[in-house]
């Protein structure tokens, strides 16, 4: 990955094209950093905190999908989650989502990043939006081929 | 010696058995007379209060053993509850000097007494059963032994979370190590580049496991409290909730490289988590404050929150576990733990303890 990639226009475009509160992009990091998994670009986002997270594999959101391999929508983030074990799910709290779905970004047959769709209003994010965000993941977004 | 007793105490025979007798009406002690028989003579108001409608009718009638109807049987070494060798008719009155008996009482149901049964007047075969109750003891010397249970049941935990994070720190994580760095030599072994494609792939995945095992073995128990002391393993432990939660934690802290008992700093370490991680679930703030500090003998720990706060004793949103741990936690090195919460003001967890008189480690 020579020349970055313009992530950021990529998603501000999803997000046109999709509609939702917030998209957002975690990208496994440089070596010098560990390889670590880290939100990287979004957009329509309140702030910059979630930024700062280190994710983890297997949890939270973006560590699941990373972890799986498989997308995840919480269709209504309440009645998955309990308010008790909300703290888990950092982004979720911090960009105030209440729909989410996130699904993995595949280079070289592996999972190289997540990609996150929320809205603030419940049971906005639907499979059927899944489902278009997964084909525009498939063809490719930025430096990374989405091919499995 | 017993005649001046006697001048400084002159007590008449009269005296004496108007005292017995007061005794007798307003003891809060259980008092039956029976005759060789095991037949009730007398019993006393606090006697009557205990023993159910038609036993006590039985006994106040004279039948025969009417105590029977009442009694459900005492301790012995064998048994909890047992009718054999009955202290009633037993060949050996002696045993009998100090035993545990349980009763069928009118409004508590079955409830152990302290008894005592002996003969008072051996011509006429009388003999008194007097029993004190022991519910309350009973309740004590189980809060107690839960106590005791629970310190041990934390100091066996804390021992095999030592345990087990030593292995994955010192064994597996050290393995790892050697094989990630046998992948970086292997890199530059070939020029293919297939390979060096999938070596790299290999290799970012180890490091992010390599990084899983660690932290995992810190959150298990931080070697660094061990090794490095309880300001070290404060902030490491705060840069990862920071990672983990986006929280951030403003420490302050004059005690520096100090060191305390590792008893003192686990307690002091796991309090300090259990109430960030209570301001992480329920306090919805984005900042703790902690301040760790050394004044006259006493470590003194405040974590601090300006969250939604709660009121002390409403159900619990969680388990309600939490608080209970930390107290429990805080009573092994002798703490003192307050917990203060004003609805809407934030949270203001204390805990002080004794650091003077106890030799330092480390």
């Amino acid at each position: 990955m020579t020349i970055k990639a313009d992530y950021q226009t990529e998603i501000d475009r999803i997000r046109a094209a999709t509609g939702c509160d917030i998209i957002a992009l975690a990208l496994v990091e440089t070596a010098e950093n560990q390889y670590v998994l880290k939100w990287q670009y979004a957009s329509g986002n309140l702030n910059d905190r979630f930024k700062r997270l280190v994710l983890k594999s297997g949890r939270g959101v973006a560590g699941l999908v990373f972890k799986t391999g498989k997308p995840f929508l919480l269709a209504s983030i309440s009645e998955f989650v309990d308010k008790e074990n909300l703290f888990n799910y950092p982004i979720v709290t911090m960009e105030k989502l209440t729909s989410v779905g996130a699904l993995p970004l595949y280079h070289d047959g592996r999972v190289a990043g997540v990609l996150l769709g929320g809205f603030r209003e419940s049971q906005q994010m639907t499979e059927e939006l899944m489902s278009r965000l997964l084909e525009m993941s498939e063809s490719g977004i930025g430096d990374l081929d989405g091919k499995i | 010696m017993e005649r001046s007793d006697a001048e400084v105490m002159p007590i008449k025979n009269d005296q004496l058995s108007a005292m017995m007798m007061k005794m007798y009406e307003n003891s809060t002690e259980a008092i039956f007379f029976f005759d060789k028989e095991g037949t009730a003579l007398a019993l006393n108001p606090a006697a009557e209060k205990i023993v159910d409608g038609e036993a006590l009718k039985q006994l106040i009638q004279g039948a025969e053993k009417a105590i029977c109807q009442a009694c459900r049987g005492y301790t012995s070494e064998k048994d909890l509850h047992t009718c054999l060798n009955c202290y009633l008719s037993s060949s050996q009155p002696d045993d009998f000097s100090s035993f545990q008996v349980y009763l069928e009482t009118k409004n508590l149901g079955v409830v152990p007494y302290a008894a005592t049964f002996h003969t008072i007047d051996s011509e006429n075969g009388i003999r008194v059963f007097m029993l004190r109750n022991l519910s309350k003891q009973f309740k004590t010397q189980e809060k107690l032994y839960q106590n005791t249970m629970m310190k041990d049941v934390i100091k066996a935990q804390e021992n095999e979370r030592i345990r087990i994070s030593r292995e994955l720190h010192d064994g597996v994580a050290q393995e790892l190590l050697s094989a990630l760095v046998d992948i970086r030599v292997i890199k530059y072994m070939t020029s293919e580049e297939e390979v060096l494609k999938k070596m790299k792939q290999t290799e970012a995945t180890m490091t992010r496991l390599l990084d899983d095992i660690r932290s995992l073995s810190v959150e298990l128990r931080p070697a660094a409290l061990d090794d490095l002391g309880l300001e070290a393993a404060f902030r490491s432990h705060f840069k990862r909730i920071q990672q983990s939660y986006g929280l951030n934690v403003e420490f302050t802290s004059n005690i520096s490289k100090n060191r305390y008992g590792s008893e003192i700093e686990t307690v002091i370490y796991r309090v300090c988590q259990e109430a960030i991680l209570n301001s992480i679930k329920y306090a919805q703030v984005d900042v703790v404050k902690v301040n760790l500090s050394e004044q006259e003998h006493t470590l003194h720990l405040i974590v601090q929150d300006e969250g939604i706060g709660f009121v002390y004793g409403d159900k619990p949103i969680g388990t309600g576990l939490g608080l209970f741990g930390m107290r429990e936690r805080s009573e092994i090195v002798f703490g003192d733990f307050k917990v203060s919460s004003v609805i809407g003001k934030g949270t203001k967890v204390l805990l002080n303890v004794p650091v003077g008189d106890f030799p330092k480690e480390g």
